[in-house]
């Protein structure tokens, strides 16, 4: 009986979150490569653990748990926001407020980590929450108006509270990744500077991936619990259908306030570890685009599911870089010009003033595309692309390739 | 039952990873040569060049990162808005930078290293231009430039933690404040010292005037621009009849109204307006369709645009006898021997006239010198270099920008001196000039010159 797929003898093998032992594996190796990275051991992904590659992951990482909250909201609750990005903007304004230095020129309280981190989703959660009664009243596309009006307010608010966020285009410095118990002189972990770490030198790029990814698993877990809960439950039926949902007994607006709530928890933590990775943030940084990066990663990793927003963040916080190597090691051939590969590449790169090409890589002066606009352009194509061919988005493909080796050898 | 012991595991090994991450409770654990040794050993596996490698290749020349000595070539890293909001000036600059090595390349480079650039678009993004710098911080020696105040105020700790050498492209007073520039070399005249110039300029013009209306975008340029004004005015006896610092908002037309009935209605005899063109032109015009006239405008250097005075320009004609232009170097035109070389280098390249091919030139003219100075001490490490850098006594651009000095007291080494022009609608009708005829070569005035510069007129906290 052992092995074979989808026979469960227990009711808990059948909810258990690691509910074959393929997946047990996997989620193994990953976790093994996880902590590898940053020691540069497995042969390939040996480039993954230098400085700038790290910063992406981590910063991938963070994605990750702001992904997670608008999944709660969007992908299982079917509440479409375009919020997200303000209440990342207050979870990182809490975090400074309470985290920031006492004597600076700006607010600031001086409290540790443990404090201000549980904070800026507790005051992001509560303004949620607050929020709520306005936006549970609508759904669909004025719920997405509603929401969209956050991000300007917020935008608002942020650039005009210049004693709180440092004012517009100057913003200020955001309390460091370090652990203290209190607010003693020296930390006890200073997660961005190098030291020795159960023996080994661990640089502080390293420390801070390691942190975040930590947290980035915690909160996975928890947002895949919560979807196997009665909550979960609750949210998928209004998602399905709102009024059947309320006949079977659930009480609408109470689970879509929750959602608000849960997801806007989600947003502060993840505003407040962004803000804090990236040391100095404008208040102009919370704007709508930030939202819409976060649509894009529920629709191209698969809306509803925790795998696709992890899946589509990854991609969402890596398809830069990944398109500006790629253009870079198209340019290098075009410029070498040799054989077969340097004729295609001279076709999608302009090198000079008069060549014609698609991609540009003189800074954007002449013709053609620059890389930055090549993104976006790549951007729209790819939410189309997945919207029409793979509604269910990174997570989709994952899957079909999970079943096709479900049953190999047999096709089914 | 079950539950408890649980969780006095979970604790356990929580204190068991605590105490073995913790830092060890000394403040000073960490020393400083671990934390300088590590982009050296640990960032750069890819590029074997150290200091013995060296002692095969050209010279005696110790080298670290974004030298290979081997391929002769050196790398250097610009930090550059590409897509955002300065992107149309940026691209330009970017130009005159790769226009100047390649010249310099075509001459023999540094001592034979042929000089590569990574250029990177940080769309005036701090979180990016953060992360393409971790990017390159691997690979390049230096860095060219590194776009805008905030942005390079996020990269401030990073580039001293690993001692790499940034010119930023910002005229941020804070870039000459002691307490900030230990690893920046600025070039051209501070926001505030500019405003300082200008406005005792035009109470040459106008000396009969007593009053004075300002206004500017929000930010460390508007800020730090209009701080100056307030002194200047303090100094030179003008009333401030109306005051928008930090007002403008170029997406909201509704501020530029404002600040334009503002203007018009405190009846000032001087303005001073700090923004970017488009919002300046908004309001210039609505003031003057308010019955506003008669009084001498100026701005930061980049309020100003040639575009402003284009024949399709409604407000051509009357901003060409009010506006005094602000600039950081000699305008395309100009005959000095530094704007030659640069009419050579654009043309040689096939590109049109524009003045900011020249910013890019003097960036590059300051990194140049710095890159040849640690050559020539057999130091181009990224330290070396930016040791180079700081103890460079002049920098000289033949007449296209004043010299700039980057050793003595904070007082002594800022910038003062700028240019200033007037507006030029016929010359860029018909091509002789980029829009602007140059009236003052580095000009200082008194006011300027009396100043003492010890801290940023305006801090970015």
């Amino acid at each position: 009986m052992k092995g074979r797929p989808l026979l469960y003898t227990s009711y808990e093998a059948d909810q258990g979150l690691l509910n074959t032992t393929s997946k047990k594996v996997m989620l193994g190796l990953f976790l093994l490569v996880l902590v590898s990275i940053p020691f540069q051991v497995i042969p390939g992904l040996k480039f993954l653990g230098q400085g700038g590659w790290l910063r992406l992951l981590s910063t991938t990482a963070i994605f990750a748990i702001g992904a997670l909250g608008l999944n709660i909201l969007t992908g299982l609750a079917g509440q479409v926001s375009l919020g997200h990005a303000f209440f990342m903007g207050v979870g990182a304004y809490t975090a400074v407020w309470l985290g920031g230095p006492v004597d600076g020129p700006l607010l600031g309280l001086g409290l540790p980590i443990w404090i201000w981190l549980p904070a800026a989703g507790i005051v992001a959660a509560l303004i949620g929450v607050a929020v709520g009664p306005t936006a549970v009243r609508v759904r669909g596309l004025y719920l997405a108006i509603v929401t969209l009006g956050l991000v300007f307010i917020g935008d608002y608010l942020f650039r005009n509270w210049a004693s709180l966020t440092g004012g517009a285009q100057v913003g200020r410095d955001f309390p460091p990744l370090e652990f203290r118990w209190w607010k003693e002189e020296s930390p006890v972990i200073d997660f961005t500077t190098p030291s020795t770490w159960f023996g080994v030198e661990v640089s502080g790029i390293a420390k801070t991936f390691f942190l975040l990814a930590l947290l980035a698993g915690v909160y996975t877990l928890l947002a895949k619990n919560l979807q196997r809960t009665r909550v979960g439950r609750a949210f998928m039926s209004i998602r399905d259908r709102d009024i059947a949902a309320e006949i079977m007994g659930v009480n609408e607006f109470a689970y879509k306030l929750l959602a608000f709530g849960i997801s806007s928890f989600y947003a502060g933590i993840a505003g407040a570890l962004l803000a804090s990775f990236l040391t100095r943030v404008i208040p102009e940084q919370w704007n709508l685009f930030l939202s819409v990066q976060f649509i894009a990663i529920i629709l191209i990793g698969g809306a509803g599911t925790v795998t696709g927003a992890l899946l589509g963040s990854a991609f969402v916080v890596l398809l830069p870089r990944i398109v500006q190597n790629f253009t870079l090691w198209l340019q290098s051939l075009a410029l070498e010009g040799e054989g077969i590969l340097g004729a295609i590449a001279n076709v999608f790169i302009a090198t000079s003033q008069t060549d014609f090409g698609l991609i540009n890589t003189m800074a954007g002066v002449g013709p053609g595309l620059s890389v930055a606009q090549l993104n976006l352009v790549l951007y729209g194509l790819l939410i189309i692309g997945f919207l029409i061919f793979e509604p269910l988005g990174l997570f989709g493909i994952w899957l079909r390739i999970r079943n096709y080796w479900k049953g190999w050898p047999f096709t089914y | 039952m079950r539950r408890k012991p649980q969780w006095l595991v979970l604790l356990l090994v929580l204190g068991l990873i605590l105490a073995a991450c913790g830092d060890g409770g000394g403040g000073d654990t960490t020393t400083t040569a671990a934390a300088e040794e590590e982009p050296t050993t640990t960032a750069a596996p890819a590029e074997e060049t150290t200091t013995s490698a060296a002692e095969e290749g050209a010279g005696d020349v110790a080298t670290d990162v974004g030298v290979d000595l081997e391929a002769q070539t050196l790398t250097i890293g610009l930090l550059s808005d590409l897509s955002g909001p300065f992107a149309p000036l940026v691209q330009v600059i970017v130009a005159g930078q790769e226009m100047y090595w390649a010249d310099v390349n075509a001459n023999g480079g540094i001592g034979g290293l042929q000089v590569q650039i990574e250029t990177r678009d940080t769309a005036y993004d701090p979180a990016q231009h953060v992360q393409l710098y971790e990017e390159l911080k691997t690979q390049v020696v230096a860095f060219g430039h590194s776009t805008g105040s905030p942005q390079t105020m996020a990269i401030n700790p990073q580039l001293q933690a690993d001692g790499i050498l940034a010119i930023p492209l910002t005229w941020y007073s804070g870039w000459s404040d002691p307490a900030i520039n230990s690893n920046l070399v600025p070039h051209g005249v501070p926001y505030c010292i500019e405003a300082m110039n200008m406005i005792e300029y035009l109470t040459v013009q106008a000396p009969d005037a007593t009053t004075i209306a300002i206004a500017s975008s929000p930010g460390d340029y508007g800020e730090d621009s209009n701080a100056g004004a307030v002194l200047a005015a303090e100094a030179l006896g003008l009333e401030v009849v109306y005051n928008g610092t930090g007002l403008i908002n170029q997406a909201d037309e509704a501020t530029l109204t404002e600040v334009a009935g503002g203007i018009a209605s405190s009846g000032a005899e001087l303005v001073w307006v700090t923004t970017s063109p488009t919002p300046f032109g908004s309001i210039y015009g609505q003031a003057l369709a308010a019955g506003f006239s008669g009084a001498l405008w100026s701005g930061a250097g980049p309020t100003w645009n040639p575009a402003l005075v284009a024949p399709d320009s409604p407000i051509s004609e009357p901003l060409s006898n009010d506006f005094y232009i602000s600039a950081y170097y000699a305008p395309w035109a100009a005959e000095s021997e530094g704007n030659a070389a640069v009419r050579d280098l654009v043309t040689a390249a096939g590109a049109d006239p524009l003045d900011y091919y020249a910013e890019g030139v003097i960036e590059a003219t300051i990194l140049h010198q710095a890159l040849q100075t640690a050559y020539d001490a057999g130091d181009l490490t990224q330290a070396g270099v930016l040791a180079a850098a700081k103890s460079l006594e002049s920098v000289t651009f033949g007449g296209l920008a004043p010299d700039e000095t980057y050793v003595g007291e904070p007082n002594e080494r800022v910038q003062r001196a700028q240019f200033i022009s007037r507006p030029d609608p016929a010359g860029l009708a018909d091509g002789t000039s980029t829009g602007s005829t140059l009236v003052e070569s580095n000009y200082t005035s008194p006011t300027a010159e009396a100043f003492e510069f010890n801290e940023a007129c305006f801090s970015l906290g």
